[in-house]
């Protein structure tokens, strides 16, 4: 009786493998942020599920630390990927990975800030040692804030200490010689509880210029097969089904906001303290009027001037419109056989008619 | 099956194709899939064609880092000066200075290590904690360094240290050991002193040994300074890679890679030749 049993298990378990495997299947990788973690949610609780089935995919959720998730993605082992729009341009986009960014997820408000001890300001920055992870959204936000401040020309003056986030905050907190760090959350405000740190600027003076997408191989959304479309289509369902219970109001959010912040090891406190200074797109309406909005492609060409001038389009690059975008509207800026970042409208829009 | 004879002797041209044949495949695997992968995408960084390679050399060596204070007069300078000036050298010197220092505080351990296993006092006081000190991962205790010495040139010099000396007291003393007793009786009876022994029968013995061992140990003693330079630095030749791997600038990191490999290679061989001309009557190197 028993091994009739097994044996029933078994075959159906051989009769499901092929079905299983004949369903197109998906991977989008997240690394731990405050604006990514959803995503944790979103397979935990089967949301990523019921929409995968919906539309007869598989989509597999898998975590990863940020640089190799972005390694990820351009060896094209993973079809999506949770990135800020600088390293969509500089690691994708500038390594010949045509990319489409479908969600506009959040901009950081604040997230990422520079810190000084003993007063110091801008004005008197050059000649010192500035911590930071080069070549980052730290630099672009301490370039900017150099900038703003008039002192655009003495930017190379400063001192950059490449120094690893692991151990930043450490660093810095640890010895008192160091007097300027650029760094995000929690880090930040970790760092912010040392006595007579001030911070001195951050990207809630620059918003939407640091923005967090979700973004998908072009190769894989024009799949002949239509099962990029799906993937897309799922996706998007599944993040703004969660933004929903994230912004509702009630005391069913804090139990969500608790599951999400689960993902990064992290308390319901200090989750809504980053949200506080995340500026989440919740709706997919807010999302399309941000893409859409002709401020947009001023930010981009910020941020692409800095990756550019920093020699993070690659060093045979040898102008900025080798590394096309084009933009909701149709529009590309740069040379338009060389379009690698895509601003797609047509799933947030989706979303926002109830139409996915 | 002659291949797996033991007393077989290969000839010249036989030993000179086997023995190149791994780099050949290597090279020949590494071009094939450079150009398949370009031409999927033209744009690939992950696997530079030898052109993209030859460029990037050409951009280390002869070109300042980009985010510098441009020199008051780049145009007029010769080859040599514009070597001197580029990022390769640059950064060659600042990792090659915090090696030297690393390796020059071998040479106490060394002493230690001996003085540890000749003199019971200097044993008793030492060993039992350097057996657990040598157990300590150091990259593990990286935030402690941080905090104790700051992120400057100073706490990498301390990685390197509790990464490597440990072993290195830990092997001298064992090597010291190992002198039979009966040559320290014997110098005692011809008349040497406790420090004639311990510098002139036990030390000149072991010597050649002790540099085998710091050799052995040079390779761990690169990767705590690349660890520490990953970490937080500004400059030096993993604080270069550590930044190209942020966008993948392939085309540098692997010269770089291949530059470092050589350059240990060089140390490594100056060591060899160098305890071959000291110790002659040396055979086991």
């Amino acid at each position: 009786m028993k091994s009739r049993r097994a044996w029933l298990g078994l075959m159906l378990l051989v009769g499901a493998l092929p079905l299983a495997a004949q369903k197109p299947a998906f991977t989008v990788g997240w690394s731990v942020y405050v604006g990514w973690n959803p995503y944790y949610y979103m397979a935990k609780s089967g949301i990523m599920k019921k929409w995968a089935d919906k539309y007869g995919i598989t989509i597999k959720v898998q975590r990863f630390d940020y640089a190799p998730s972005l390694e990820a993605f351009v060896a094209k082992n993973i079809e999506a990927c949770a990135m800020t729009n600088m390293e969509a341009l500089d690691m994708p986009a500038a390594a010949g990975i045509d990319t489409t960014a479908i969600i506009v997820g959040d901009y950081s408000n604040g997230n990422d800030a520079v810190l000084t001890r003993n007063g110091v300001t801008f004005k008197n920055l050059p000649g010192k040692k500035l911590l930071l992870v080069e070549k980052t959204v730290s630099q672009y936000l301490f370039e900017r804030g150099m900038a703003m401040n008039g002192m655009e020309s003495q930017i190379k003056r400063v001192h950059l200490v490449n120094t690893s986030d692991s151990d930043i905050a450490a660093a810095f907190i640890a010895d008192t010689s160091h007097e300027a760090v650029v760094t995000w959350k929690p880090l930040v405000s970790q760092i912010s509880k040392t006595p007579g740190v001030t911070n001195i600027f951050n990207s809630s003076q620059i918003p939407g210029e640091i923005l967090d997408l979700t973004v998908v191989r072009t190769d894989v959304l024009n799949r002949p097969d239509g099962s990029g479309q799906k993937f897309a289509k799922a996706l998007t369902g599944a993040w703004y089904e969660t933004m929903g219970l994230m912004s509702a109001k009630g005391p069913a959010t804090d139990k969500v906001l608790a599951a999400i912040a689960e993902g990064s090891q992290d308390s319901l406190p200090s989750y809504k303290e980053q949200l506080s200074t995340t500026h989440m797109l919740f709706t997919p309406l807010a999302a399309l009027q941000l893409a859409t909005s002709p401020e947009m492609k001023q930010k981009m060409t910020l941020v692409k001037t800095f990756c550019f001038n920093h020699g993070l389009l690659g060093e045979s690059t040898k102008s900025m419109d080798e590394v096309a975008i084009r933009y909701p509207d149709g529009s590309v800026e740069g040379k338009s056989d060389r379009v690698r970042l895509r601003f797609e409208k047509a799933y947030m829009q989706a979303a926002s008619e109830g139409k996915l | 099956m002659s291949v797996l004879s033991i007393s077989v002797r290969p000839n010249r041209m036989t030993c000179w194709v086997l023995s190149w044949f791994l780099f050949a495949a290597g090279i020949c695997l590494y071009l094939y899939t450079a150009q398949k992968r370009h031409k999927e995408n033209p744009d690939d960084r992950v696997v530079p064609t030898l052109a993209q390679l030859g460029a990037g050399i050409y951009q280390a060596a002869m070109n300042p880092d980009a985010d510098e204070e441009p020199a008051a007069d780049s145009a007029g300078q010769s080859a040599l000066e514009r070597f001197r000036n580029g990022m390769l050298w640059k950064d060659t010197v600042a990792s090659a200075r915090r090696f030297l220092y690393g390796l020059a505080l071998l040479f106490p351990a060394v002493l230690l290590g001996l003085h540890m296993g000749i003199f019971p006092y200097f044993g008793v006081f030492f060993l039992r904690f350097i057996l657990f000190f040598d157990k300590i991962i150091a990259l593990s205790v990286l935030p402690i360094l941080f905090i104790a010495f700051g992120i400057d040139e100073l706490s990498k010099v301390m990685l390197i240290v509790i990464g490597v000396t440990p072993t290195i007291i830990l092997d001298t003393f064992n090597l010291t050991k190992s002198v039979p007793p009966e040559q320290v009786v014997k110098g005692f009876t011809l008349g040497a002193r406790d420090f004639d022994v311990a510098y002139r029968v036990v030390l000149k013995q072991i010597w050649p040994r002790v540099l085998n061992s710091i050799r052995l140990n040079l390779k761990p003693l690169m990767l705590f300074l690349f660890a520490g330079e990953m970490i937080a630095s500004t400059d030096g030749l993993a604080y270069r890679i550590a930044l190209l791997r942020r966008h993948m600038g392939m085309n540098i990191i692997i010269p770089y890679v291949l530059w470092v490999a050589l350059l240990l290679f060089l140390v490594d061989l100056t060591m060899r030749l160098l305890n071959k001309r000291l110790h002659p009557w040396f055979r086991e190197a």
